[in-house]
């Protein structure tokens, strides 16, 4: 078993209502930096590129976002090594150092990433060429930022929560011991 | 998202078809009639084969190209939507070659130019997409195992649709299973 698993951010189904309120306030919080972007639409000059893609089906709805794999197909994927594990083994893009060349994107398994333009000081960041500079968007758990996770915070039906597996999985594992323990003369 | 030929190594049984059509399309039929010593062979995607693995591969035609960032002659530009080297300003000083992380970018030597010294002009060679033929990329045409795709954008978005609604399904079935174990 690996010394500590990544954290990540799993929706419910059964609660979502597809408001895409975790949506705008992944891209507000990550934006709030780097392009002024504050509470109101007014202060919204870019292109709302959130690191959750909220999805549709015909009777349910939730926004799919990284898993922070242990072996992760992205990180192994990309031959710029743009993504790479931080000190909390959360799965990160290194926004300066990618390419844009969708590796990532086609080695994701849940479709987690899309590629997205990037903006700065309100105005899209351009190229050499005056393009503009694109790169793999995808969650990072809101590293660097206080209270955690955005979307989580947010959400008004408490559809999503942090998962902490290496929490989750002894908490279960105690529960079938203790299970073992009260059924053992029965 | 730009499009780019993706290679299927399970289905690719290293002919070499891709590479001929290639040429075909940006030289012309030319190849089939003159001597093959006397020729210079320079598809834009090239065949890898390794103990176990024949694939062509090519351009990814990056959205933040890092040749076209690292060109110092700015001769490599975004053609319709495609990464495209102009071989005519192109000084062959490598720097696109060592930027690229995919070494999908050759240096070839040009049939009928000449230097200062007398010697052949080199330049970068990459796949363009068969941008300006109107066909699309001849080598996806000539596969005859249908190993090579155009990736477009809306494959791909049908592709990352497809995998969020799975990644949804799945996640309803664990919730559903959960809720009725309560």
């Amino acid at each position: 078993m690996a010394d500590k698993m990544s954290c990540y951010v799993l929706a419910d189904p059964n609660k979502c209502t597809g408001c895409k309120a975790c949506e705008l306030a992944c891209f507000a919080e990550h934006n709030k930096k780097t392009n002024d972007v504050g509470y109101t639409v007014g202060t919204v000059t870019v292109q709302v590129t959130p690191k959750l893609y909220l999805t549709r089906t015909e009777t349910y709805c939730m926004p799919i976002q990284c898993k922070h794999c242990e072996d992760a197909p992205c990180l192994n994927a990309c031959k710029k090594h743009a993504i790479y594990r931080d000190e909390n083994g959360q799965v990160i893009v290194d926004e300066e150092k990618c390419i844009g060349c969708k590796d990532c994107v086609m080695a994701c398994p849940f479709g987690a990433i899309s590629i997205l333009p990037l903006s700065r000081k309100g105005a899209p960041l351009l190229q050499k060429d005056r393009e503009v500079v694109k790169a793999a968007s995808k969650c990072d758990l809101c590293k660097g930022i206080e209270g955690g996770p955005t979307c989580v915070r947010v959400c008004p039906n408490e559809a999503l929560r942090l998962v902490d597996m290496n929490e989750e999985q002894l908490n279960k594992s105690i529960k079938t011991a203790q299970s073992l323990y009260d059924s053992r003369l029965s | 998202m730009r499009q780019f030929v993706k290679g299927n190594p399970d289905l690719c049984i290293g002919c070499r078809t891709c590479m001929i059509g290639c040429v075909v399309e940006h030289e012309g039929r030319r190849i089939f009639e003159i001597d093959p010593d006397g020729y210079d062979f320079n598809p834009k995607l090239h065949m890898v084969k390794t103990a176990k693995i024949s694939v062509p591969v090519q351009c990814k035609h990056c959205e933040n190209p890092a040749c076209l960032a690292a060109c110092p002659v700015k001769c490599i530009k975004v053609i319709n939507d495609a990464v495209v080297i102009d071989q005519k300003t192109c000084i062959g000083c490598k720097s696109c070659m060592q930027a690229c992380p995919f070494g999908v970018i050759d240096m070839i030597s040009q049939v009928g130019t000449s230097q200062a010294d007398g010697s052949r002009r080199v330049v970068a060679n990459k796949c363009d997409l068969c941008v300006g033929t109107g066909n699309g990329p001849a080598c996806v045409r000539v596969c005859p195992t249908e190993a090579l795709t155009l990736v477009s954008e809306d494959v791909m978005k049908e592709s990352i649709q497809r995998r969020r609604t799975e990644t949804a399904k799945a996640a309803k079935d664990i919730a559903d299973a959960l809720a009725a174990e309560v």
